[in-house]
């Protein structure tokens, strides 16, 4: 009988001690599921951060600034003349600012159809696209002030509009 | 043998009494011990996720840009004044030079539309609202516009400047989420 007795409780330990194995190893599996999809997903805030960092400090870069052109020294002032410029060597700069698209786009004045800028029609377009590599992603973005030299009357004047910067950045796979 | 037998019968009883108290007291361990395990994950998840803080840089971006925009307002020498120049000229209740423009008007229309195109907002986007104020020193408000929905959670962006008389501008822009 207590020889019975005694079989039954290394069988119920047994039991118990698979069950416990179950239990920890399915809460270990559900555990490094969701560490997994936390990595790939810090990995896109990563580069969702890039990105907005990008964004906010290209518009102080020598390359975008406005500089003292336009009067005193301004933040998120981006010089467009520069920018035109940079767009024709801009072959150049295709690493500089890592994997990502850079556009450029006039939001006020708004103008109807998205006219993308060349040398022949500069001023009059609202798009500029720098860097056009295949990515897909999402995209961070910086209100600018759009600056430029302009003829009128004969005087050159400044002439400042209100932009967007568009940085697209690849998401983490 | 009657007797023994009882007796063993008894003594059995108990055991089986006893080890059923001392399972008890296993199973509530283990549950104790797998509370305090999910307890601990989900204290380390939510500290995680409440890190993530919202900047407010885009909406000072958007402050800083709009105070550059040439308006069609003009001075004497019949350049277009910035807007941070019209806010000045509206404090003083001045009208622009050429065509005799309200100044507080250009301001009013100029930060309306531009406010208007950079904020694309509604009750399913994510931005549902925002507003803009110009104080003058903290006493006189210049401008207050609010459009959309107003909740709770916003984002704030601030820049304040001096003017030539010695008072200080402030302009405050919150962007409702």
């Amino acid at each position: 009988m207590v020889n019975k007795f005694g079989q039954m409780k290394i069988q119920q330990m047994s039991f118990m001690l698979l069950a416990v194995f179950l239990f920890f190893s399915l809460v270990g599996m559900i555990i490094i599921t969701v560490k997994m999809s936390e990595l790939r997903n810090s990995a896109t805030e990563l580069e969702r951060q890039n990105a907005m960092l990008l964004a906010t400090k290209l518009a102080s870069s020598p390359e975008f600034s406005c500089g003292d052109v336009y009067g005193t020294p301004k933040t998120d002032c981006v010089d467009l003349d520069k920018v035109m410029m940079l767009k024709e060597n801009i072959n150049k700069y295709s690493n500089f600012w890592g994997s990502s698209n850079i556009e450029i786009m006039r939001i006020y004045p708004k103008n109807k159809t998205i006219t993308e800028c060349n040398s022949t029609n500069y001023p009059n377009c609202n798009y500029i696209k720098l860097l056009d590599k295949s990515l897909s992603g999402y995209d961070a973005s910086n209100f600018v002030a759009l600056c430029r030299k302009e003829k009128d009357k004969g005087e050159t004047v400044t002439k400042c509009e209100m932009g967007k910067i568009i940085i697209r950045y690849e998401e983490a796979k | 043998m009657k007797r023994e037998n009882k007796r063993e019968q008894e003594s059995y009883r108990l055991l089986s009494r006893k080890s059923g108290q001392e399972e008890m007291v296993g199973f509530g361990l283990i549950l104790i011990l797998v509370a305090i395990i999910f307890i601990v994950f989900i204290a380390s998840y939510i500290r995680k996720s409440s890190d993530v803080n919202d900047e407010d840089y885009e909406a000072n971006s958007f402050v800083q840009a709009i105070l550059q925009y040439t308006t069609p307002c003009e001075e004497e020498n019949l350049n277009n004044l910035s807007l941070q120049k019209v806010i000045f000229k509206c404090q003083k209740k001045e009208v622009c030079y050429y065509r005799h423009m309200d100044s507080c008007k250009v301001l009013n229309d100029t930060i309306k539309g531009a406010a208007r195109e950079s904020w694309n907002i509604g009750t399913k986007n994510p931005n549902k609202g925002y507003s803009l104020i110009i104080n003058v020193s903290e006493s006189e408000q210049l401008l207050n516009i609010t459009e959309g929905v107003v909740t709770n959670n916003y984002r704030t962006g601030l820049q304040d400047f001096g003017d030539p008389h010695g008072d200080y501008i402030i302009i405050l822009m919150d962007v409702y989420t």
